[in-house]
C-alpha cells in the first residue's frame, strides 16, 4: 500500500488505468414468485470521474453499487477489475478464492461507503463514527474528523450518539465517515433521499465539493434526474425490461 | 492486523458497556446458573468429604475393642504390634482396678470418679501436638472430666485410690498434671488418659501391693510378669479394620468394631457420589449449552453491527474477536459474581451448621481448584461459542449485511 506521505492524487497521474473495468457483469436476485436480473454489458469508469446511477425505485442501483463498492459477489463477470491506485485488482477471483480479508482491505483503503439507510455505529459518538475509517486505518488524529464535522454542520453534535441525531444529520455523518479516511473512490447510495429537498440540495452541493477537494471518483445512486445534470454527473446508461408473466425483471447499467 | 484487533477490541468494549443493561442480563444470567453449580460442587467437596475424611480420620472407627477380660501376655503384645496394619496398640489392666478419683490440688470440691485409660505417644485420640501423658506425674482429662473438675491444661490435681485390705478400708494419694485435654467428640465419658506406668501402679495397688515410685505402702509384688485383661487397639487405616478382627477371632479373642457401620457408610458415600456427579453433569451441560446458545445469539442480534465493521474492511479475526471480548468479559464477571454469591450462601451455611461442625470442617466448601476450572470452562466455552458466531457473521456478505429492514 502507498504510505499516506504520498497523496493518491499524485499516484493518480503516474496511473492512468480506469477505476474500474467491467465487462459482462451479471447478478439476479431471485425470490419465491419474482425475480430481478442485473447486467452490465460493458462499463468504464476514469479516475477523478463523477457518475451517477439514475433509475427508479428497484432498478437495481444498490445492487450495482454493493457490487462496485466490493460488498458483493457478483454471479458472473467477463472482467470486473479494480484500479483505484497501483496494480488493478481482479476482484472476480477474489471472491471465487473467498479472499475477504483481501477484499476487505481494498475496501478499507480505497473506498469510501455511504450506505442508503446510514449504517452508523449506534455505540460510537458523531465523531468517533466519522473517525472509524481513519481509525481502521491506523490514521493519525490530525483534525480532519473535526473539521469535516465541522463542514457538514456536525460541529455541536460530536459527543452525540447516532440515536440522538435526526435523520438527515445521521445522513451527514455517514458522509463525512466516507470521506475522512480520504479515500480515492466514493460511492454513495442515495446520500440525501431522507433529506428535504432543500436540505437535500445543499447537503449534495455539499458532499460533491467535499469530493471535489479530495479529486476522488464519485459514484452516487440516485433517482433523482434534475440533480444529475444540475451538478453535472455524468449519468450511465440503463433501461429496465419488466417482464409480468415470467415475473423478471431485466434491468442494464452501461457506459 | 495487530492495530486493527486492538480497535476491534476497543469497540467491543464500547459496545458492551453502551448497551450495559444488556450486558448485566447475560453476567445475572450466567451467573444464575453458575452459582448453583458451583455451591454443589462445594456441599459435595464439604458436606460428603467432611463425611468421609470423619469416617477414615476418626479414630473411633478405627478401634478395636476387646470384649471379654483375657490373660494377655507381653509376648503376646509383642506379635500382635509386629503386624504392619497397626496405628496404636497398648495393654488395659483390669476395668475394675482402672478408676481413680480426681480433684484439684488443694481443693475439697468437684471431687471426680474417672476411669482411667492407657494412652501414650501415637494416641490417636490426643489432640494434634498435645503432650501424651507420661510417667507416674502426668495425666491428660477427657473435656466431660476437665468441665467436672475445673480445671484446664497444666493445672494440678490430687489423684486418690482406695483398696480394701483385709476388711479395711485404704487411701493413698498422688499429686497429677493435666497434659492435655482430648475433646468431647473423641472421648465423651469423664477419664484420665494414663501411662502404661500408672495404669500398672493403680492395678497394683488395687492388688494389695507397695508402689516404691509413688511411695504407696503394701505387699511387696512378686516377680512374675503381668498379665493385661485387654488392649487398646487401632487398626492404621479402616481398610484394616476388618483383617484385624478376624486375625483377633482367630486368636479366640471377641472382639467389637465398627467394621459393619463403615461398609453403610461407605455404601452411602459411593451412592451419594454417584448421584453428585449425575446432576453436575447435567448440570454442567445445560449450564454450557445456555451459555453457548445465549452467547451465539446475542452474535445473531449484532449482524448489521458487524456487518458494517466488515465492510469498513474488518478482517474475519478481528470480527471474531468482537464477539469473543464481549464473552470474555460476560464470563469472568458471571464467573466473579457467581463465586461471590457461592462465598456468601457457603458462609451462610456453615453457620446454620456450625454447631454441628468440629473444628476445621465445613458444609460448603468451595475449592480454588474447582473455581479455577470453572471459570477456565466457562471462559473456553463462551470464546468457542461466540468466535464461531463470529465467524459466521463474517461469512455474510457487508451488502447483506448492512441491509436494514
Ligand atoms: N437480498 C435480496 N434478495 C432478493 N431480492 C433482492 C434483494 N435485495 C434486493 N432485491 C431485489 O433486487 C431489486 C433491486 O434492488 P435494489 O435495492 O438494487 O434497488 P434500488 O435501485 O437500489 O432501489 P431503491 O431506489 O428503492 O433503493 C429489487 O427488485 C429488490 O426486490
Ligand atoms: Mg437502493
Amino acid at each position: 500500500m502507498p504510505s499516506i506521505r504520498c497523496p493518491w492524487k499524485r499516484c493518480l497521474k503516474e496511473v492512468s488505468a480506469p477505476v474500474y473495468q467491467v465487462a459482462e457483469l451479471s447478478k439476479a436476485r431471485v425470490q419465491a414468485g419474482s425475480g430481478f436480473a442485473l447486467s452490465v454489458p460493458e462499463l468504464t469508469i476514469r479516475p477523478g470521474e463523477r457518475v451517477a446511477l439514475v433509475g427508479d425505485s428497484g432498478c437495481g442501483k444498490s445492487t450495482l453499487l454493493d457490487m462496485l463498492g466490493l460488498a458483493s459477489s457478483p454471479d458472473g463477470a467477463g472482467r470486473f477489475t479494480f484500479c483505484p491506485r497501483g496494480a488493478p485488482s481482479d476482484i472476480p477471483s477474489l471472491w471465487r478464492d473467498g479472499r475477504s480479508n483481501d477484499l476487505g482491505d481494498l475496501r478499507k483503503h480505497h473506498i469510501g461507503y455511504v450506505l442508503q439507510t446510514g449504517g452508523l455505529i449506534p455505540y460510537l459518538t458523531v465523531r468517533q463514527n466519522i473517525d472509524l475509517t481513519r481509525r481502521l486505518l491506523d490514521l493519525p488524529d490530525d483534525g480532519t474528523a473535526d473539521a469535516l464535522a465541522e463542514r457538514l454542520g456536525l460541529a455541536g453534535h460530536g459527543a452525540k450518539l447516532p440515536a440522538a441525531l435526526s435523520v438527515g444529520e445521521r445522513q451527514r455523518v455517514a458522509i463525512g465517515r466516507a470521506l475522512a479516511h480520504r479515500p480515492p473512490v466514493i460511492l454513495a447510495d442515495e446520500p440525501t433521499a431522507s433529506l428535504d429537498p432543500e436540505t437535500a440540495k445543499t447537503v449534495m452541493a455539499l458532499f460533491l465539493d467535499l469530493v471535489e477537494a479530495e479529486g476522488a471518483t464519485l459514484i452516487v445512486a440516485t433517482h433523482d434526474r434534475a440533480q444529475v445534470g444540475r451538478l453535472g454527473l455524468r449519468a450511465l446508461g440503463h433501461d429496465l425490461a419488466r417482464d409480468p408473466a415470467a415475473g423478471l425483471t431485466r434491468a442494464r447499467f452501461w457506459g | 492486523m495487530g492495530t486493527t484487533l486492538v480497535q476491534v477490541t476497543r469497540l467491543s468494549v464500547r459496545d458492551f458497556l453502551h448497551e450495559w443493561r444488556m450486558s448485566v442480563c447475560f453476567v445475572l444470567a450466567l451467573a444464575a446458573v453458575l452459582a448453583p453449580l458451583l455451591i454443589l460442587f462445594g456441599l459435595k467437596f464439604g458436606l460428603v468429604d467432611t463425611l468421609r475424611s470423619r469416617l477414615i480420620e476418626d479414630p473411633r472407627n478405627r478401634e478395636i475393642k476387646s470384649v471379654v477380660s483375657g490373660r494377655l501376655t507381653r509376648d503376646w503384645f509383642a506379635a500382635l504390634e509386629a503386624r504392619d496394619d497397626i496405628a496404636f496398640l497398648l495393654p488395659r489392666t483390669r476395668a475394675i482396678a482402672a478408676t481413680m478419683t480426681l480433684r484439684p490440688a488443694g481443693s475439697r470440691a468437684n471431687v471426680t470418679r474417672v476411669e482411667l485409660v492407657p494412652s501414650g505417644p501415637g494416641d490417636p485420640l490426643l489432640p494434634e501436638g498435645a503432650t501424651a501423658p507420661d510417667g507416674l506425674g502426668t495425666v491428660v482429662l477427657s473435656a466431660a472430666a476437665a468441665r467436672a473438675l475445673g480445671v484446664g491444661v497444666g493445672d494440678r490435681l490430687t489423684g486418690n485410690v482406695t483398696r480394701v485390705v483385709e476388711g479395711r478400708r485404704q487411701a493413698a494419694g498422688t499429686d497429677l498434671g493435666v497434659a492435655a485435654i482430648v475433646p468431647d467428640h473423641r472421648f465423651a465419658r469423664p477419664a484420665a488418659f494414663a501411662a502404661p506406668a500408672l495404669m500398672g501402679a493403680v492395678e497394683d495397688y488395687r492388688d494389695g501391693f507397695a508402689v516404691p515410685g509413688l511411695d504407696w505402702p503394701g505387699a511387696d509384688k512378686p516377680d512374675a510378669p503381668r498379665v493385661y485383661a485387654g488392649f487398646r487397639l487401632y487398626a492404621a487405616t479402616i481398610d484394616a479394620v476388618a483383617p484385624l478382627r478376624d486375625h483377633l477371632n482367630g486368636l479366640g479373642l471377641e472382639v467389637r468394631t465398627q467394621a459393619a457401620a463403615i461398609e453403610t457408610v461407605r455404601a452411602l458415600d459411593r451412592s451419594l457420589g454417584a448421584v453428585f456427579w449425575v446432576i453436575a453433569v447435567i448440570g454442567l451441560t445445560g449450564y454450557l449449552l445456555s451459555l453457548g446458545a445465549n452467547l451465539w445469539a446475542n452474535v445473531d442480534r449484532k449482524t448489521r453491527d458487524l456487518g458494517i465493521l466488515r465492510l469498513l474492511g474488518v478482517p474475519t479475526g478481528g470480527l471474531m474477536l468482537f464477539p469473543v471480548v464481549q464473552a470474555g468479559l460476560t464470563a469472568v464477571l458471571g464467573a466473579a459474581l457467581a463465586g461471590l454469591a457461592t462465598l456468601a450462601v457457603a458462609a451462610l451455611i456453615n453457620r446454620m451448621f456450625a454447631t454441628s461442625l468440629a473444628e476445621g470442617e465445613l458444609v460448603c466448601r468451595l475449592l480454588a481448584a474447582h473455581y479455577l476450572l470453572a471459570v477456565a470452562g466457562t471462559l473456553a466455552c463462551a470464546v468457542a461459542a461466540s468466535a464461531l458466531a463470529g465467524y459466521r457473521a463474517s461469512r455474510i456478505e457487508p451488502a447483506e449485511g448492512t441491509r436494514d429492514v
